[in-house]
């Protein structure tokens, strides 16, 4: 049998890990929506879904049934091609996300040594397709709250992007499985104090780019009931749905990895599995964390969310990135 | 009606678009079916208009067609949340014209349930407040959930003493219908020990909280002056520096036996009302245990019990009772002319009267503050609509 | 206890910040670890309340066996939604009730049919358990009134029980108005 070119090789090699990859993150997904409602509804002295299968185990899949015979309605007015466009603009960036990241070592899609900056150059273009909602839907509530994700989604990139720079110039490399290499002895996070701060400061930034609560001023169920997918029913919103879920998994793989130490753990030398399992973990505790936070305020105003970006935050990542360079390169000097 | 509130999109002065929205009867914010007509320039409302009337049920003209036996428990249904005040109104209203006495113990009692009721209506209040304000996936909903459990233990005090939990029909004309049972007294005693401890972790989540002080202060700010202009009533006048409640200057149904607190705040933001809707919760819940103390034996009424429709007939005369209920001042002005039923029958609303303030305090404010003044003020449309 | 708006004054800011978040945190904490009030209903029952206001039935005489409604209609006058409507069969000994209607899907639940019946003959049960997707099935006549009387547990409530508590210990007051 004549072999194939080695391009075809790695592209249908590329092609199953990619499709292996988004179907486990697919599946994840769903059961982190169960997770999350569960989580709440012990918060709130009520238990969650519990009918739907074995304590509420199949409720991710009657949901996601539902959602998929439901009928597909566009408003009138709609802008067709923009509104119809504007999930899979929305899903596609959060998926791709997965692309760089390292589940263990050597176990990733594509590990590029630029992955960071790839990761969050790609989370940043989910504003297009939100923005293309808001706009297509022909609703006075989307627009508005379009034009209020888009603002406040802008302000807080910038100190997310600082803070995730600090655990880069502490591993000195862009790429994403050297930075979680660098934290096998101690992660980041417990690098007392910047380390701590930048976690935290970590946290607050998901907790904006992801429009939770308190940082949800794009969906204000009260005011806007549910933002920019008001108009969006069925197998759009559900796609709608699973993007903001995946970009806020993705966000807290990232956040595990950058300063929790990824797949470092008791037995992660054993086999790649120990270590994916354990990223696993630190993954779904700073998800955990994000919603505990979320079901525990209020939400603030809109030009309080950007004072509390512009004049709070981002001179505090600021300043936490110099610091964190200020060492590194003290140590540096130092040491040779 | 502002004329250019009816186009959609048109050049306001300045040059900037105005947008027509519609926080429209069906509206997860609107605290039962209100319509408020707002022009916003960007994210600042620079006109309101309020359209009520969608929960009219002829109140007033049932108050002409049924008997003193039969409307109290339809009284409870103009303002569904506080339902012993009202009923409370319109009963001291007959009782006032024709001067019935009210035994000692049934005034007690009624003291009891309204402050009971007070309580309930707090625990609402703060729930749909927060819930409007953060969100009903977030925290709000946590905090919403948490008030609402409070108020079920409430509740169920209700249901062992009446037998309904939101409507009740406790209140006769010259009593009360229903007695305490057996062991009553100490249940209640363990419920609001309860809500007290559980008013101490709310205000631990609220109070300090960064987030809910920038949401709340300098937001929605009454004046003194206003207030008194307006006729406002109850939190929001006593938010705004004046001490006025009406179990204080016209005590009614003993009242006077107890000692409790009235707050005052001067600043007249949402903050101020928050404030003082806290202390009232725990000056309610002070009275309720002098009020066990010290309940007197006897009667629950002066008259024997409802045995058919005519019974209670009340003398030829007009009066107005007024309550302090949790909303402001409830009142009841009755026209008899002496026969079974009352000649005339209005009701002065305590949310009707609030609710005028809105376009003098709305004006101005952004969008996402609409939703906090609303809260703060807390309507109830049964009350404005009746 | 005002405090400048966010943005002013910065370590200020942060300080507060942090502290609210933690005791916010602290409380939501502390409910994920309580147990939840959920009540399993329908698989556990609830418990219900002596003076529970549930559906109304008719009731027969413990003794004798008879029904014990003699058709007098005052529930009918008093009702303040009118929803029942009842016709007197006259005989010998006692009057009883040839028709007895009651509409459950208007009914208040005020009680005060209940309040004015002579003969303890309409009652409240402790129960309303009685969900139907025809509200037809909800227009109650005698005999399924008198059906759901022996089927739930009757609340505490009768005419002459109520009448007896709210009636003062001397027989009538003069306290204003003729009665």
């Amino acid at each position: 049998m004549p072999a194939l070119p080695p391009l075809a090789t790695e592209a249908i090699h590329a092609f199953i890990v990619g499709f292996i990859v988004l179907n486990v993150i697919i599946g994840m997904v769903t059961y982190v929506t169960l997770l999350e409602r569960k989580f709440a509804a012990r918060m709130q002295s009520r238990i969650g879904p519990y009918r739907v299968g074995p304590h509420g185990l199949l409720q991710p899949i009657a949901d996601a049934l539902k959602l998929m015979m439901k009928e597909d309605v566009i408003p009138r007015q709609a802008d067709r091609s923009v509104y119809n466009l504007a999930p899979i603009v929305f899903l596609v960036p959060c998926m791709l996300i997965f692309a760089t990241l390292p589940f263990a070592p050597g176990l990733g899609v594509a590990d590029l040594n630029i992955g960071i900056l790839f990761f969050l150059a790609i989370s940043a273009m989910e504003i297009v397709g939100l923005f293309m909602g808001g706009w297509g839907s022909n609703n006075k509530y989307a627009l508005i709250s379009a034009m209020r994700a888009v603002n406040q989604i802008i302000s807080y990139d910038l100190p997310f992007i600082f803070v995730a720079l600090i655990p880069v110039v502490l591993a000195g490399s862009l790429r994403l499985s050297d930075i979680a290499a660098a934290q096998a002895g101690m992660p980041y996070v417990f690098w007392f104090p910047l380390g701590t701060l930048a976690f935290l400061a970590y946290i607050v930034a998901t907790l904006a780019a992801e429009n939770r609560v308190p940082f949800d001023i794009l969906e204000a169920e009260s005011e806007l009931i549910a933002g920019f997918r008001v108009e969006y029913s069925g197998m759009k919103f559900a796609l709608i749905q699973l993007g903001e879920y995946a970009h806020m998994i993705g966000t807290s793989f990232l956040g595990a990895l950058l300063f929790l130490g990824a797949w470092s753990g008791p037995w992660s030398d054993t086999s790649p599995w120990w270590g994916a399992t354990w990223f696993l973990l630190k993954a779904m505790f700073v998800f955990l964390l994000v919603t505990w936070i979320r079901w525990s305020f209020v939400r603030i105003r809109v030009d309080q969310i950007l004072a509390i970006s512009w004049k709070l935050l981002l001179p505090a990542s600021l300043v936490l990135l110099m610091a964190t360079a200020m060492v590194v390169a003290l140590r540096s000097t130092g040491n040779g | 009606m502002d004329p250019e509130a009816r186009k959609v999109i048109e050049l306001g002065y300045g040059g900037s678009e105005r947008l027509t929205m519609n926080m429209g009867p069906q509206h997860p914010s609107a605290h039962g079916v209100f319509r408020a007509i707002l022009s916003l320039e960007g994210e600042t409302v620079v006109g309101v208009d309020a359209v009520i009337g969608y929960l009219h049920r002829c109140h007033e003209k049932l108050g002409e067609s049924l008997t003193y036996t039969q409307y109290p428990s339809i009284a409870s249904k103009t303002d569904y949340v506080a339902a012993m005040c009202s009923e409370l109104a319109y009963v001291r209203a007959a009782e006032g014209i024709g001067k019935i006495e009210v035994p000692k113990r049934a005034q007690y009692l009624r003291v009891i349930v309204s402050e009971l009721q007070r309580v309930a209506s707090h625990c609402l209040w703060l729930g749909t407040w927060c819930l409007d304000m953060g969100g009903a996936l977030g925290g709000g909903a946590t905090v919403f959930l948490y008030c609402i459990r409070e108020r079920e233990w409430v509740l169920d005090l209700f249901e062992a003493l009446v037998g309904a939990r939101l409507l009740y029909g406790f209140h006769q004309v010259g009593g009360v219908r229903y007695d305490i049972p057996a062991g009553w007294s100490q249940k209640c005693r363990e419920t609001i020990a309860l809500v007290e401890r559980r008013l101490d972790e709310y205000e631990d989540m609220l109070e300090r909280n960064a987030f809910f002080q920038a949401r709340t202060q300098g937001v929605g700010t009454i004046s003194r002056e206003l207030a008194q202009t307006i006729g406002l009533s109850g939190p929001l006048i006593r938010g705004s520096g004046v001490s006025y409640d009406i179990r204080r200057l016209e005590p009614y149904s003993s009242y006077e036996d107890f000692d409790f607190k009235v707050p005052v705040e001067t600043a007249g933001d949402c903050y101020a009302r928050y404030r003082v809707r806290m202390v009232e919760f725990r000056e309610s819940i002070s009275i309720v245990r002098q009020a066990l103390d010290g309940l007197p034996e006897g009667p629950i009424s002066s008259r024997p019990g409802v045995k058919s429709v005519g019974q209670v007939r009340v003398a030829k005369g007009e009066g107005y009772a007024r309550v302090e209920g949790p909303r402001g001042e409830v009142g009841c002005y009755l026209i008899s002319d002496g026969g079974a039923k009352p000649y005339r029958m209005k009701w002065r609303g305590a949310s009707f009267s609030n609710l005028s303030v809105l376009p003098h305090i709305l004006i101005g404010t952004k969008v996402a503050d609409v939703v906090a003044i609303m809260g703060s003020v807390d309507p109830v449309f049964g009350e404005v609509d009746r | 206890m005002a405090r400048p708006p966010l943005g002013e004054s910065f370590w200020r800011d942060l300080y507060e910040l942090v502290l609210s978040v933690g005791r916010t945190m602290k409380v939501t904490l502390i409910n994920l670890i309580r147990r939840p009030i959920t009540v399993h209903y329908p698989d556990r029952p609830r418990a219900y309340p002596d003076r529970y206001r549930g559906l109304l039935a008719l009731t027969y005489d413990k003794e004798t066996g008879e029904e014990n409604c003699i058709g007098c209609r005052l529930c009918e006058y008093i009702c303040p939604p009118q929803v029942i409507k009842v016709e007197m069969l006259k005989a010998e000994k006692r009057n009883f009730a040839k028709t007895f209607t009651l509409e459950l899907y208007a009914c208040e639940f005020c009680e005060l049919c209940v309040q004015v019946c002579p003969t303890d003959a309409i009652i409240m049960m402790k129960s309303f358990d009685m969900s139907t997707a025809d509200r037809r099935e909800l227009l109650l006549d005698k005999d399924r009134l008198h059906q759901i009387g022996l089927k739930f547990e009757p609340s505490w409530a009768t005419g002459n029980l109520l009448r007896d508590m709210q009636t003062p210990p001397k027989a009538v007051k003069a306290g204003g108005a003729p009665e």
